[in-house]
């Protein structure tokens, strides 16, 4: 890794997490165990883990939608307390307000938080452009495909300018072509507007096109960390590159994802 | 940023030319014909069994008719607007009282403590149970219409109030809150527009069991009103006063659908798109 681009400066913190859920009837559901993981500005961090490993989980703890159980994240060394426009979450199923225009789900974060209505609409603009999506300001969720609600849904995040990008998931439910383009486009956008992100998937090919530092997790609850690999190759990077596919050679042998 | 042409799905809709296939296709004509053979079928049964159903034209002729002459000291038309009346006022008090009350029941569970019992007790009671009791209680007049009109439209309107806010996707209020917002704006940026829909089809349901309600109350007692012109028919023995009155409510209970479903067009306009075939 380069430290010219990470100079350093520990953005998250997650220290010793632990999450176990009480559902009805007392029973208990070990989901994560004992993750610590430091996160620098403006890294791109991929969590890669098989399904039902606790990766939503663990970001929403992060997002501050759920509490840890034991354990705690710092925030630029503060303890993460709920969530909170700082951080930026990139939902899973995309989550859009189907009564809202793209416009009006990109514009949403400023106006919450009172920006006025020109400023706003000028912010929302620049992100509805940097995801692409010029001229669709006035569709509804529902005149999209798949490949442009995440947009939307990533360009969401991003209106409200937060310091920490999260991911969950977001091109899972795409083909395999969208889901290609549209990583090429998130690595695009990364380089653009800095950010720091933790990105989630289950796709190995995926997680090594984008990532600084992979941390992988093991399937079966509870989940916990495996190994992490740092990756060092150049940007933009290739599928078909030696050292891609040697990484992903090593990976694959060393986890129980298979793909 | 070309594969973004390619990731909309585009709705060209293409002239076509007017051959017999595609005029069978053509949904304005099998409406057409569908309408046509239920008129043919309506009169030819009503030629063969003479007295007890009047043909088509009948109907319309006894139509014209009440429009002029008045029954009961009103023309057909005031007593299209007396029941038409009636409607409105049981329908919006009970939909200006439900709606918000099933909206808080959804939001707030005290109000769900309370107010949850008593709906469940009351729900499964057939509004034209209350009908005697009203009249008992209303006399005969305006009032006890009105109650029945508005014990019968409650239920759906409350219902469908508090399960459309009970089937917002939870995830969208932690969308709320990660940009930013508090517990007033997960109600007014996604519980309330979310809700709508589910508003609107209860809106749907309560206004048709609301003509039922005040047909019911009008057969019992009344001086006005198209249930007062179909059992005056009766008493006369005039099938044609009869039928005519069914149409007239078949048509304005359907006029009155229509403009709720404007209403929501108006209020719900991304649902426009999904609707229309
Ligand atoms: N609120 C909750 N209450 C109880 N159990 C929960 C809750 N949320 C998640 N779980 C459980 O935690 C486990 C892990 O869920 P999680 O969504 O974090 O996995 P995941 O790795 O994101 O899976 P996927 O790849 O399928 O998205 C699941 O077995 C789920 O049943
Ligand atoms: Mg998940």
């Amino acid at each position: 890794m380069k430290d010219e681009t990470h100079p350093g400066q520990t953005k998250i913190v997650c220290e010793d997490i632990t999450k176990i859920f009480i559902q009805k009837g007392k029973q208990r559901v070990h989901v994560l165990d004992h993750i610590s993981l430091d996160v620098k500005e403006n890294e791109f961090v991929v969590i890669l883990g098989p399904g039902q490993s606790g990766k939503s989980t663990l970001l929403r703890i992060i997002a501050g939608l759920e509490t840890p159980t034991e354990g705690r994240v710092l925030l630029d060394g503060r303890e993460v307390e709920g969530p909170g426009p700082d951080r930026g979450l990139v939902f899973q199923g995309y989550m859009l307000f189907a009564w809202k225009t793209v416009m009006g789900n990109v514009e949403m974060g400023p106006k919450l938080r009172g920006v006025p209505k020109n400023e706003r609409r000028e912010i929302a603009a620049h992100y509805i452009h940097l995801v692409g999506l010029d001229g669709f300001e006035n569709h509804y969720p529902h005149q999209l495909s798949g490949g442009m609600k995440q947009r939307v849904g990533i360009a969401r995040a991003y209106a409200n300018n937060p310091q920490v990008m999260l991911l969950d998931e977001p091109f899972g439910q795409l083909d395999a072509q969208t889901r290609y383009f549209m990583e090429k486009e998130t690595a695009r956008i990364w380089e653009t507007e800095k950010r720091t992100i933790l990105f989630v998937t289950n796709n190995i090919d995926e997680a090594i096109y984008l990532a600084d530092r992979i941390v992988t997790m093991v399937g079966k609850l509870p989940g916990r960390m495996d190994v992490v690999y740092n990756v060092d190759l150049p940007r933009p990077r290739e599928h078909t590159d030696m050292a891609f596919l040697k990484l992903r050679h090593e990976i694959t042998e060393a986890s129980e994802l298979t793909l | 940023m070309v594969d973004i042409a390619n990731e909309i799905q585009q709705q060209v809709r293409e002239r076509k030319p007017l051959t017999p296939a595609a005029m069978l296709k053509n949904r304005w004509f099998l409406y057409g014909v569908s309408l046509m053979f239920f008129f043919v079928v309506w009169d030819s049964s009503a030629r063969m069994f003479a007295s007890g159903l009047p043909r088509p034209h009948e109907v319309v002729l006894q139509l014209w008719r009440m429009l002029f002459d008045p029954l009961a000291g009103k023309s057909l038309l005031g007593h299209v607007w007396a029941s038409t009346q009636r409607i409105l006022i049981g329908f919006t008090i009970a939909t200006l009282v439900a709606v918000p009350l099933g909206l808080m029941m959804a939001l707030n569970r005290y109000v769900n403590a309370i107010v949850k019992p008593l709906f469940d007790l009351l729900k499964p009671m057939p509004p034209l149970a209350w009908i005697s009791i009203a009249i008992l209680w209303f006399g005969i007049g305006e009032t006890s219409k009105v109650f029945i009109i508005i014990i019968g439209t409650f239920v759906p309107c409350l219902l469908d109030a508090y399960n459309g806010v009970r089937l917002v996707e939870p995830e969208l209020y932690d969308v709320v809150r990660m940009l930013g917002g508090n517990r007033r704006d997960e109600i007014v940026q996604v519980c309330f527009p979310a809700a709508f829909p589910a508003i609107f089809a209860g809106l749907q349901i309560a206004l048709s069991i609301a003509w039922s309600c005040v047909l019911a109350a009008e057969l019992v007692s009344a001086r006005s009103g198209l249930g007062f012109i179909i059992i005056l028919g009766m008493n006369l023995s005039r099938p044609a006063m009869i039928v005519g009155g069914m149409v007239v409510i078949a048509l304005v209970s359907w006029g009155m659908s229509q403009l709720v479903s404007v209403l929501e067009r108006f209020v719900c306009p991304w649902k426009r798109e999904i609707d229309s075939p």
